[in-house]
């Protein structure tokens, strides 16, 4: 589903991304960890050229990323993503952004995209919240709806940038829940996050990266019991404590 | 001197004419600076906004000058000095077809223009990079997320700076008086010269400018609480 | 163009001093530093009455400053020409009216400003005051405006550099500042206003712009010591011998 290869990336002098070539299958959930610096969130942002590459290729379901005739635009209404920080949209309605895009950038009618939305809303728990303002919502219930807007597409793909780093703890539960239950329905995901129960529970694959390279692939098992590179036994025990 | 006011003769029949022309004239001068103003100071935050630093340096000098020099100083360069740059056959031409108004137009557009577009940069600055990566990552163009997220978000924002600047533009238009546009300041003091009645003109002046100006600033506060984005 | 300058620097800097009165840039400032002088003591004033839970201090100064917000510089000149001998019983200069116009013009915005400042600070400073015992004026003296005015200086020192600027009104009245010099001296060369007024937009921009560049001096210093002022007398305490022992 997503090809990474030979991908690298500098900022000025400093390497961020160094060589990374690894794939994503269709219908895999990947956990991308590792110490703060190794260049994960970067690797994930270039999937949908947030970030831009200078060596390499990126495909997704066939598409190179970055061939001149690519309609970015619809594109990225095909790769759903996940901020750390949410983002949504403060002068709309939960109603009202999850709705945005489907009107706007895919065409729907307003009836057709209230009712998807109403259905996200209540996929993710939140049927009560839809004219709720942002502000008026905790973290976890704006992540939530985060995420809704971006299922709201239709995405074959999903990405999360450290979807709960920026939650206290007592919502994490909350949002980990909805990802969990998108795995389990087959979504192809790739997620950068620390939440190694999650990746125990329900990722397919583990990688670790650390100064730009991934430095070891494995599944969550093997990764968490037993991992070879030692600064992936570093990382992992640092976490522990 | 309060003891004899007397407005009858202010509002005798070709003064009340003549008022009307100065309000007039005050509502022509401040609705074309205005349009003015608010079209290059647009233009302005968006070329600002487009991070060519040649222009970055260019808008922020045209910003500069305006805001560090007096509006009577800009409206004397215009209208003194600026047409004697242009060809005879111009400058005529100028002559004759009200060039104090066209002059005082150009002056205080161009000037608010450097206020406008600092307010509109300060509102698209204070809407987080994340914002625009939101819309876009779910497919919307730039023009679109510009229209549906961005632009919402700092419309709501520099609404009341704008507003403000709003309301100097058009006090600002009684500087005009000085080079000879016969708008509501203009007026007054004719009316005055003619009638010798001080206190009472200069008060009906006050009350006409004050009405403007607070109707203008309520009608400001009503549009920024009507669009307030829902806090906590 | 230069000529021009160099001809006229004299009479558009000095006015006629030492031969006769000052005039030009130096009567400029001399204004907006008379003007501000008494301004700035009047603005607090006014902000207290514009905060004050007395109606009868509140409802006068929110409208007095309404009206001087709300009325162009010009009519007010023209209010002062006509009111200040009025009521002072004699004729007065026009020097002196545009004084007091300043005065009572920056003393209005100013105000606003400061009761931003005020309104602007935690409750919990006037309350944390008030319960240690300090009386309105002492919270008032000690607590609420050194760090109201602390935190709008900016904003203060950018209303006064607009003085510099507001001066140039004083030319309707005839005061001999910096725009009426200038104007005096296009009416003598007739043939180069050009010339002459660029020279008088790039003296007012030479100043003002200097001005503006050290309240963002000020701007910086001041959010550079927000970020470490606070802590290092903190610090300050914790190291100091006599208050462990």
């Amino acid at each position: 589903m997503i090809q990474f290869s030979k991908v690298s990336k500098w900022y000025g002098e400093y390497q961020a991304l160094v060589d990374v070539s690894a794939e994503v299958g269709r219908g895999e959930v990947v956990v991308v960890c590792g110490p703060s610096g190794s260049g994960k969130s970067t690797l994930i942002r270039t999937v949908n050229r947030l970030e831009a590459i200078q060596a390499g290729e990126i495909t997704v379901d066939g598409s190179s990323v970055h061939q001149a005739t690519l309609n970015l635009n619809r594109f990225r209404s095909r790769v759903g993503f996940v901020f750390q920080q949410f983002n949504l949209f403060p002068h709309l309605s939960a109603l009202d952004n999850i709705c945005l895009a489907p009107m706007k950038a895919a065409g729907k009618s307003r009836r057709d995209a209230k009712q998807q939305a109403l259905a996200l809303l209540d996929r993710v728990g939140l049927a009560s919240k839809a004219n709720s303002y942002p502000q008026q919502l905790s973290g976890g219930q704006q992540q939530r709806v985060a995420i809704a807007r971006a299922l709201a597409m239709e995405p074959p793909v999903m990405l999360f940038d450290e979807p709960t780093s920026a939650l206290d703890p007592e919502m994490v539960g909350e949002v980990l829940s909805v990802m969990k239950s998108l795995a389990r329905d087959g979504m192809t995901m790739m997620c950068v996050t620390h939440e190694m129960g999650f990746a125990r529970e329900v990722s397919d694959s583990v990688w670790f990266m650390d100064r730009g390279a991934i430095l070891e692939v494995a599944d969550p098992q093997t990764f968490f019991r037993s991992p070879e590179h030692p600064r992936a036994q570093a990382f992992l025990s640092d976490l522990r404590h | 001197m309060l003891l004899h006011l007397d407005f009858a003769s202010i509002f005798a029949a070709p003064n009340v004419k003549h008022l009307l022309w100065g309000v007039q004239y005050t509502a022509l001068l401040t609705l074309t600076s205005w349009v003015l103003a608010v079209a290059l100071g647009t233009v302005m935050a968006t070329l600002r906004a487009m991070g060519n630093p040649f222009i970055e340096r260019l808008v922020a000098g045209y910003v500069a000058y305006h805001q560090n020099v007096p509006m009577l100083a800009q409206l004397f360069l215009w209208y003194f000095g600026f047409p004697t740059l242009l060809p005879e056959g111009a400058q005529g031409w100028i002559n004759t077809h009200g060039s104090e108004f066209i002059f005082a137009s150009i002056a205080i557009g161009l000037c608010m223009a450097a206020y406008y577009s600092e307010d509109i940069r300060s509102g698209l600055r204070a809407v987080s990079a994340g914002q625009h990566e939101a819309a876009r990552s779910l497919g919307l163009s730039f023009t679109k997320s510009m229209r549906y997220v961005i632009l919402p978000q700092s419309f709501r924002i520099a609404m009341p700076p704008f507003i403000n600047h709003t309301v100097v533009l058009f006090k600002n238009t009684s500087l005009a008086m000085a080079i000879g546009v016969a708008e509501l300041t203009y007026t007054v003091r004719d009316i005055e010269n003619q009638t010798f009645r001080t206190f009472e003109i200069y008060l009906v002046g006050t009350v006409i400018y004050l009405a403007v100006s607070l109707s203008l600033m309520g009608v400001g506060a009503a549009v920024t609480r009507h669009t307030r984005i829902p806090a906590k | 163009m230069l000529d021009i300058f160099t001809y006229n620097a004299h009479f558009l800097l000095l006015g006629q001093y030492p031969n006769g009165p000052i005039g030009g840039l130096a009567l400029t400032l001399i204004l907006a530093l008379l003007g501000l002088a008494f301004a700035v003591p009047l603005s607090l004033l006014l902000a207290l009455c514009r905060v004050s839970p007395y109606r009868v201090l509140s409802v006068p100064s929110t409208v007095l400053v309404y009206i001087v917000r709300g009325v162009p510089l010009v009519m007010l000149v023209f209010w002062s020409y006509f009111l200040v001998p009025e009521l002072i019983g004699h004729l007065v200069s026009a020097f002196t009216t545009l004084v007091v116009t300043l005065v009572i013009y920056q003393a209005a915005y100013l105000s606003e400003i400061v009761r931003a400042g005020i309104e602007s600070l935690p409750k919990g400073q006037t309350e944390s005051a008030r319960s240690l015992g300090m009386s309105y004026g002492s919270t008032m003296r000690h607590v609420v405006f050194p760090q109201a005015l602390y935190n709008m200086l900016p904003s203060i020192l950018s209303q006064c550099i607009s003085t510099v600027k507001d001066t140039s009104i004083g030319y309707v009245i005839s005061v001999q500042e910096l725009t009426f010099s200038a104007q005096q001296i296009n009416a003598s060369l007739l043939t180069k206003p050009f010339q002459v007024f660029l020279i008088l937009a790039l003296v007012y921009f030479a100043v003002c712009y200097t001005l503006t560049r050290c309240v963002q001096g000020v701007e910086q210093r001041i959010s550079r010591r927000r970020a470490t002022g606070k802590m290092s007398n903190v610090r300050s305490i914790i190291n100091d011998s006599v208050l462990q022992s």
